[in-house]
């Protein structure tokens, strides 16, 4: 078991975000948070990444607790994150981009190794080397934050609504990217409001609603689900 | 045409110490999203510091120009030294409890200290200006007709080779690159292994041996040091980031040379009772027509 998330509490003031959550992931799995806007799948993601202190509960990696630590140390630990909205640092350059993803390993072969290896895996960014993040598109944007996140070798990856935003063709092969690096033995949380395409990629799926799990099957129990399929896939 | 290169020349010169200055504010503010009102005090500090080590040494007058600047550099590195070590304190004791979610909250608690610390510079040197004997022999170079004296030259190089050493560090480094990083997105920042408090520190540290910097090639051209000396030209520094947007450090470089140039031409040609009204009608004009700044921010 990678990652066991325990009784998971978030709460922002008086608003309970995320109430009593468990969820796992195993080594060499894709799982999928499915749940509607502000159903708490960020907040989740935000948790296990130290972002934000859980009211409660614990989150534990390869047997390590990690609720208390900060997000640098979580990064460390193995866990890196491909946030919301990508958010990549547009006044850096992508080559400093990804430089940033490696930060919390030191420089060296390892990272200009680690480099190359993503730039293959994304040729865009490696014609865009030199440019300012900002000014690269949605989808190369996209590519960049997963990129950078993978500079770090970890062991999981979180990634927080990665179709938001995206074209529909960008959609697809953003899925069958997930598929690639889970085949290089890199584990993945995902939180999508994207269920169909989730489905298609992910081993389990859990059903989040108002900041509780209210189901969870593999990917195929999940698709035949009623529920399922009348809420999130139109039937 | 010569006065007016002259003024220009005379401008740069003082602009160069505002712009150390102002990078001070620019930094920590974009970095951490706080306004340090301490930061004029610990130029004061600088000076001071610069004070302390010069009469205590007894320095005998007419030095050669070698024993000169090794004494130069060597109460540069004290001072500097000095000023770290306060902005480091002050970093963990005021900044970091404060900093994160109201700006006003780091600004009251610092605005508290820069008070204390004018009010202890009056208690341990007394309220006048004390005097810093230059360690700069007095000669002046006249090149095409233009006069600019030793101390001039040296607060100049000082501040140009202060405001490399920051391009270097935050354009080059790895913790240059966190730094800029961390001003665009902390959280992000965090999540790719970056200690924030780390960061948050070292930004402080810099600024603050940045001040001292400044601090000591001021109080040595001015050759004295008082307690409230921080206030009017912390203002203006403030008023240059204000100006310049908190982007790009360049902007505020420029700034800084812009308003020493633009006083020493109002000095020179209208009146040096005007002098100390430049800084605040560039601010209030920019305030007017582009708020955010010449050359733009980050967003607050």
């Amino acid at each position: 078991m990678l990652l066991q998330v325990s009784g998971l509490e978030v709460a922002y003031g008086p608003v309970r975000a995320v109430r009593g959550v468990d969820l796992e992931v195993h080594q060499g799995e894709i799982r999928a948070i499915l749940g509607a806007n502000g159903a708490g799948k960020s907040s989740i993601i935000r948790a296990i990444m130290g972002l934000v202190k859980p009211r409660g509960g614990t989150v534990a990696f390869a047997g390590h607790a990690l609720h208390k630590l900060l997000p640098h140390k979580v990064n460390e630990w193995g866990i890196a994150w491909v946030p919301e909205g990508r958010q990549v640092f547009s006044t850096l350059t992508v080559e400093e981009n990804l430089l940033m993803g490696a930060f919390s390993r030191r420089h060296g072969q390892a990272t200009d190794a680690r480099q190359q290896q993503v730039m293959d895996m994304f040729p865009t960014l490696r014609e865009r080397r030199t440019q300012l993040a900002g000014s690269l598109s949605g989808g190369e944007q996209q590519m960049l934050a997963i990129g950078r996140a993978l500079m770090s070798n970890p062991r999981l990856l979180l990634m927080d609504e990665p179709s938001l935003g995206l074209a529909p063709k960008v959609v697809r092969s953003l899925f069958d990217l997930a598929q690639e690096i889970r085949a290089r033995g890199i584990s993945i949380l995902m939180a999508e409001q994207n269920a169909r395409q989730a489905l298609r990629v992910a081993d389990y799926a859990y059903l989040l609603e108002v900041g509780e799990i209210r189901g969870g099957g593999s990917a195929r129990e999940m698709e035949s689900s009623e529920t399922i399929r009348r809420v999130y896939l139109g039937g | 045409m010569e006065q007016f290169v002259q003024q220009l020349v005379n401008g740069i010169m003082a602009g160069s110490t505002y712009a150390v200055v102002a990078l001070g504010f620019g930094l920590v503010f974009s970095v951490m999203r706080v306004v340090n009102l301490a930061h004029p005090e610990i130029f004061m500090i600088g000076a001071y510091a610069a004070f302390v080590v010069i009469t205590g040494l007894h320095v005998p007058g007419g030095l050669g120009v070698l024993a000169a600047v090794a004494l130069f550099l060597g109460v540069l590195l004290v001072a500097m030294l000095t000023t770290g070590a306060a902005g480091l304190v002050l970093e963990r004791l005021v900044i970091r409890p404060t900093r994160g979610t109201y700006i006003l909250t780091p600004f009251i608690a610092t605005a508290g200290v820069s008070i204390a610390l004018q009010n202890s510079a009056q208690r341990l040197f007394g309220p006048d200006p004390v005097r810093v004997p230059s360690v700069i022999p007095p000669y002046t170079f006249t090149v095409g007709g233009v006069r600019v004296t030793s101390m001039q030259l040296t607060t100049f190089l000082t501040a140009v080779a202060i405001m490399l050493a920051l391009r270097y560090y935050v354009h080059s480094t790895r913790w240059g690159r966190a730094t800029r990083a961390v001003a665009e997105n902390p959280d992000v920042a965090a999540a790719c292994g970056v200690n924030v408090n780390r960061v948050s520190q070292l930004t402080v540290g810099i600024a603050s041996i940045m001040a001292g910097a400044a601090g000591v090639a001021l109080g040595l051209l001015y050759t004295s040091a008082a307690p409230f000396m921080g206030l009017l030209y912390g203002l203006k520094s403030f008023i240059c980031m204000l100006v310049a947007g908190n982007r790009h450090i360049e902007a505020i470089m420029a700034v800084g040379l812009l308003l020493g140039v633009v006083e020493a031409i109002v000095t020179g040609y209208i009146s040096s009772n005007l002098r100390d009204a430049v800084a605040f009608a560039l601010l209030l004009a920019v305030l007017f027509f582009r708020p955010q700044g010449l050359f733009g921010s980050y967003e607050v």
